[in-house]
């Protein structure tokens, strides 16, 4: 598919999701229309504005950190399966929001607060040991460092809910990944943070081809690979520790939304990373419509992702080449 | 251009891989860097290209020390040995050349297209601009990997065996690309392991063991088999042609094992000689011209009695023969034509039949290589009736053994 047929297609399909996203819900696009036409009451304002907006936000915000980041780490570890967590953010996230129940730290912030800065450090820690490790191959070090601390973190996660059973619902419920109601606040800290992170991956991604080669030929046509890696990982973490915070842990998208854009754009990343983040940013809202209406409660976001991810993965495995 | 590696060391873990190595390189230069794995090639690439800094020495370009990655990148093209496929386009890796010329957004230009295309032509792949990568076969990828770095417009390349994975008509379509591009004013340093095919192409050598420059200078100065038992350790046997050459491995002298001598002449005894050395005898041949296509292959084989080119057999030689016979334990008479000047060879003949260790192949009708007239032929006759008689090469070796028991 062409680049810029591409690009039409997918914006089309942001406004499509966009509406939907606004429109559906009780009251349904009745609410919507009034707020466009300007004659809204304070219901309809206050469900489409504070309700149904904040959540569409949080939703691309979501949907673009993790699937650039999942682009990226594709990318750097030359791995299909590679994602946005394999630095080990989403269990370090999950340990520090189980901390901040298991403490008693009941507000909303200290949660947000303890998991974006154990998600950070996890990351730091992960690329630390993995980048003084003895392995001939740094990156595949990280790799596996990450690996390493996500089943240590998410084993002392288990331990932490399993002491403190009554209140860890909550945490549960976060750990299964959801947009469900995030304060205006919360988009409005995420977005500067995912603003700044997409555009230096935009303005980096000719280095992600490089990259595709291995690191001996990036550095060969005069790229400085250490500092890429480390400015990549470090943008990666950032975007990936600020999602998970707020909207928990939601998987595969990383993995899903690259994948389909490879097959569709082909693997150039100045095509491939601006589409990827197109593509999600109309998919994760729709997924999210989806998880709001499809019970009389709300499906997590990250089953239902999980659930389509599982057969795009066995979808992956019998093409010929991934 | 002159690109300058003066005294340098690189030091790698507590392991000395570079030991004060200095050489130079001009443009229309083709360097080829032979050794054995871990002699320190691909760390003298990387430490010229900068990837590596050296714990003393220097490399200059013009006089001058190569300022970042980008301007090295600029000047010198490396090629690393590895490529791990992926799914770009040709177009899009051959793009990555241009890397060092953009800025910003690094958005590249038509011009950088011009010249990525251009590298494509270069390496005869500009219709394959569109195509995955990972679909080409070892050479066109190979191919790909050039374009890149020709695209880079370096001055000097710097080729991590390009000819690595290669089959035949591959190596030699690469090593051909790279001359060209030399031809046009570049220099190339190029590893590479196969010396037959550096000699072929380099227009000098740089022979390198453990970290230390070997031997240096031209092919047909330096390829020899003392540098190569020096540098690689092996046991081969050198020859030229041209300025190629031909290394085969030099077969091992069995000691103690029986003794067998062909009586062969014009290319009839090349096959038996090679089948009875493989099995482990110790042979020789005789009598035979100097520059007879037997005496190539028996000299390398074993030992030779010999004539002067094109003069018929003299007493001395034919007295030479019959030694040799005496000494053997069985004789092999090839099938081979006879004329006056090599008659004394069936009297040869005659006599190892007559000590009861003779096979004859008697593959051609004697009639057909008789030139000699009734004499031989009657002789011949003698000598079939008193020697062991098989019809094909195959058979000699079988013959001889059973006749050794």
């Amino acid at each position: 598919m062409r680049f810029g047929t591409a690009v039409t297609a997918l914006l089309a399909l942001n406004i499509l999701a966009l509406m939907l996203s606004l429109g559906v819900g009780s009251g349904g696009y009745g609410y919507l229309f009034q707020v466009i036409s300007g004659n809204a009451d304070d219901t309809a304002m206050k469900i489409v504005l504070d309700y149904r907006l904040p959540r569409y936000l949080m939703a691309i915000i979501a949907g673009a950190s993790l699937s650039a980041s999942g682009c990226a780490m594709q990318a750097l570890f030359r791995n299909p399966l590679a994602e946005p967590y394999v630095l080990g953010v989403a269990s370090g996230a999950s340990v520090g929001a189980a901390l901040s129940v298991a403490l008693s730290m009941e507000t909303i912030y200290s949660r947000i607060g303890l998991a974006f800065f154990s998600a950070l450090l996890t990351a730091y820690v992960v690329y630390l040991i993995g980048s003084s490790s003895k392995f001939r191959d740094q990156t595949y070090a990280i790799l596996l460092a990450g690996v390493a601390i996500a089943s240590f973190f998410s084993g002392l996660t288990s331990v932490l809910i399993y002491f403190s059973a009554q209140s860890m619902h909550k945490v549960v419920f976060w750990l299964m990944g959801s947009f469900s109601n995030p304060f205006i606040e919360e988009v409005l800290f995420a977005l500067p943070i995912t603003i700044a992170g997409l555009a230096y991956l935009l303005f980096t991604s000719w280095n992600l081809n490089a990259l595709l080669l291995g690191d001996e030929h990036a550095a060969a046509v005069g790229i400085n690979v250490e500092r890429f890696r480390k400015s990549l990982i470090a943008v990666v973490a950032l975007l990936t520790s600020t999602t998970v915070a707020i909207s928990g842990v939601i998987g595969f998208v990383g993995i899903i939304v690259p994948h389909t854009m490879r097959i569709l754009v082909g693997e150039e990343h100045q095509k491939l990373l601006p589409s990827t983040i197109l593509l999600s940013t109309a998919f994760m809202p729709v997924i999210d419509v989806v998880a709001r209406i499809s019970t009389s409660g709300e499906l997590p976001v990250g089953a239902i992702t999980a659930m389509l991810g599982g057969p795009f993965f066995l979808y992956l495995l019998m093409r010929r080449s991934v | 251009m002159r690109l300058v590696v003066k005294g340098i060391t690189v030091t790698l873990g507590s392991r000395d891989v570079l030991k004060d190595v200095t050489f130079e390189v001009e443009e229309g230069e083709l360097l080829a860097l032979l050794g054995p794995n871990g002699s320190g090639k691909t760390t003298m690439l990387r430490t010229i290209f900068g990837m590596l800094k050296p714990l003393r020495g220097v490399v200059l370009l013009d006089g001058k020390e190569i300022g970042n990655a980008e301007e090295a990148a600029r000047k010198l093209g490396f090629l690393p040995q590895d490529t791990p496929l992926t799914n770009l386009r040709v177009i899009d890796i051959v793009m990555l050349g241009r890397t060092p010329y953009l800025s910003g957004l690094k958005r590249p230009g038509d011009e950088d297209y011009r010249a990525a295309m251009e590298a494509l032509r270069e390496v005869g792949m500009e219709d394959m601009a569109d195509r995955i990568f990972s679909e080409l076969s070892g050479g066109e990828r190979q191919k790909v990997m050039l374009a890149r770095v020709f695209a880079q417009q370096p001055e000097v390349m710097l080729l991590d065996e390009p000819t690595a994975h290669l089959d035949i008509a591959a190596q030699i379509e690469i090593m051909e690309i790279i001359q060209n591009k030399v031809e046009e004013g570049r220099a190339a340093l190029v590893a590479i392991h196969d010396i037959n095919l550096a000699s072929s192409f380099a227009t000098r050598i740089l022979m390198v063991k453990d970290g230390k420059v070997a031997y240096a200078g031209r092919p047909e100065d330096v390829i020899n088999e003392e540098s190569i038992r020096n540098v690689f350790g092996a046991d081969v046997v050198v020859r030229r042609y041209g300025r190629g050459v031909y290394i085969a491995p030099k077969p091992k002298v069995p000691n103690g094992l029986k003794r067998v001598h062909v009586i062969c002449g014009g290319g009839s005894g090349r096959e038996i000689l090679h089948m009875l050395r493989d099995a482990g005898y110790k042979v020789s041949a005789g009598v035979v011209n100097v520059l007879d296509s037997d005496w190539e292959v028996a000299a390398e084989l074993g030992e030779v009695v010999d004539e002067a080119p094109f003069s018929p057999i003299s007493d001395s030689s034919h007295r030479k023969n019959i030694e040799t016979i005496e000494n053997s334990d069985a004789v092999v008479l090839a099938n081979l034509s006879f004329g006056r000047g090599n008659f004394k060879n069936l009297q040869a003949a005659m006599y190892a039949a007559n000590l009861n260790k003779l096979v004859v192949m008697d593959k051609t009708p004697f009639k057909e290589r008789n030139f000699v007239g009734k004499e031989a032929e009657e002789l011949y006759r003698e000598i079939l009736e008193r020697a062991v008689v098989v019809k094909r090469e195959e058979e000699v070796l079988d013959a001889v053994r059973k006749l050794l028991g």
